[in-house]
């Protein structure tokens, strides 16, 4: 899969999130087909003449809007400051397993990060005051699980 | 049975055999990249895991758990923790990655060495991590993704002959091999025969080989299998000895452990035996690990 270099998706965590531009430093951005990937490794690697079948973890899926992804959240969402929506461990649970929770997002809009008081959960969005959860299914907990 | 040929080289080999018959124990790593082992370890001990941890090591016997399968936890979703047994760590440890460094993983899939190193490399430096097999390199994507490993490159291809464009400071080939150290775990597999440990003996060299061309001058190497024939271990070794001139050093890492074998069949491996690395199940209750340390 073809990757060109492209950072200024970084300025994406950096406005929307208010993650901090030394931590946001630390990746360079790569697109392609699949959407914009995180990465950072050695910035003086050729990753076209490498053929890459894949480089770091993808940050970002782009269609109309930037979407971020639960996984590259899970990497950074913890400095962010801002269009945070934090629930309680029950709520937690509720988001995990793909439930719209209402009343948690406040004058929030959009994309947000799903936080408790310890974990990172993952991507949302909050619409007219509801927040959905955009975490994957692969991450949702199974029932026999603790 | 098929492992009594290794009577006359493995060590206590009574208490070898009675291992081999027993489940293995599983054992899991923190992902330090994402939380520390105190909060990790404790909030699982709050679920009501019992654990043993391997003194100076991020590694953990699990001593009883509430759940069939350790993996079976939010946590371990989240990517705080990856099941692995110890005596695969140790390929790791023994390569040092440091973060500055460029590190290529020939045959990485499902990426447990190659996630542990990115964890020592605190996700800088470069890995570069290929296998051959799509499913596999699936999952390897997979577990990056869990993990939140950022520092590593995915590539498809067969590393006997792929061109890999760069020059590494430390490479891990843990080769594909017969497997006889982990039929503890997988005891529905089938005991390979001396054709198989040629053929593979074959492969490994050829990876080795190609290992060293992409090695930076003076950089090092860590050759691992998980199993116990000579052909695909000291053989190996020495085929990089004496015909790449590779410089043999000695595996240093305080785990209980076995030296090689000095000699199989017709073949004479004195001259790499002394510095290798043998771990097998009866002593510290986990899967075989063959492990050498070569120079450039
Ligand atoms: C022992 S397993 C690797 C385990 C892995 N290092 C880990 O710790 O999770 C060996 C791997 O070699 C891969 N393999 C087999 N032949 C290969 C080749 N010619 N080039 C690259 N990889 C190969 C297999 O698909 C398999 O995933």
């Amino acid at each position: 899969m073809p990757y060109s270099k492209n950072n200024v998706y970084r300025d994406y965590f950096v406005r929307r999130f208010g993650i901090p531009v030394d931590i946001m430093d630390n990746y360079e951005f790569y697109e392609s087909t699949s959407g914009v990937w995180a990465f950072s490794g050695a910035k003086d690697i050729d990753l076209s003449k490498l053929d890459a079948e894949v480089v770091g973890i993808r940050a970002l899926r782009v269609s109309k809007a930037l979407k971020p992804t639960t996984a590259f959240l899970r990497v950074v969402g913890h400095y962010a400051t801002k269009n945070v929506v934090q629930l309680n461990s029950e709520q937690a649970l509720e988001a995990l397993n793909g439930i719209d929770i209402e009343g948690v997002c406040g004058s929030l809009h959009g994309y947000v990060i799903i936080r408790t008081e310890h974990d990172v959960l993952g991507c949302g969005v909050c619409r007219e005051g509801t927040l959905i959860s955009q975490i994957p299914k692969k991450y949702r907990p199974d029932k026999t699980w603790l | 049975m098929k492992l009594e040929e290794y009577r006359d080289i493995i060590p206590n080999f009574e208490a070898f055999l009675e291992a081999m018959q027993k489940p293995q124990p599983y054992w899991i790593r923190v992902n330090t990249l994402k939380i520390s082992e105190e909060k990790l370890i404790s909030r699982l001990r709050a679920k009501g895991f019992r654990f043993d941890k391997f003194e100076g090591m991020n590694a953990y016997r699990i001593v009883s758990m509430p759940v069939k399968h350790p993996g079976a936890t939010i946590e371990h979703s989240m990517g705080y923790y990856y099941v692995q047994d110890l005596a695969s760590m140790i390929p790791a440890y023994v390569l040092n990655p440091r973060p500055g460094d460029k590190v290529l993983d020939m045959a990485a899939a499902p990426g447990s060495k190659t996630t542990l190193m990115a964890q020592l490399m605190e996700n800088r430096g470069t890995i570069v991590a290929n296998d051959t097999r799509p499913n596999r390199l699936r999952a390897l994507g997979s577990n990056i993704e869990r993990l939140g490993i950022t520092n590593t490159v995915l590539t498809k291809g067969d590393a006997r002959t792929k061109k890999f464009v760069i020059y590494f400071d430390k490479i891990l080939l843990d080769a594909p091999c017969s497997g006889e150290g982990v039929f503890r775990k997988n005891p529905k597999d089938k005991m390979p025969g001396l054709r198989e440990h040629l053929y593979l003996s074959n492969l490994q060299k050829a990876l080795l080989k190609n290992a060293w061309r992409h090695l930076k001058e003076r950089g090092t190497l860590v050759y691992s299998t998980c199993t116990f024939n000579p052909l695909e271990n000291e053989e190996v070794v020495s085929y990089a000895v004496d015909k790449l001139n590779m410089e043999i050093l000695k595996v240093e890492f305080d785990v209980p452990h076995c030296k090689g074998v000095a000699r199989w069949r017709d073949r004479e491996y004195e001259h790499v035996h002394e510095y290798v690395m043998r771990i097998y199940p009866h002593l510290l209750d986990t899967g075989g690990m063959f492990i050498a340390l070569l120079k450039k």
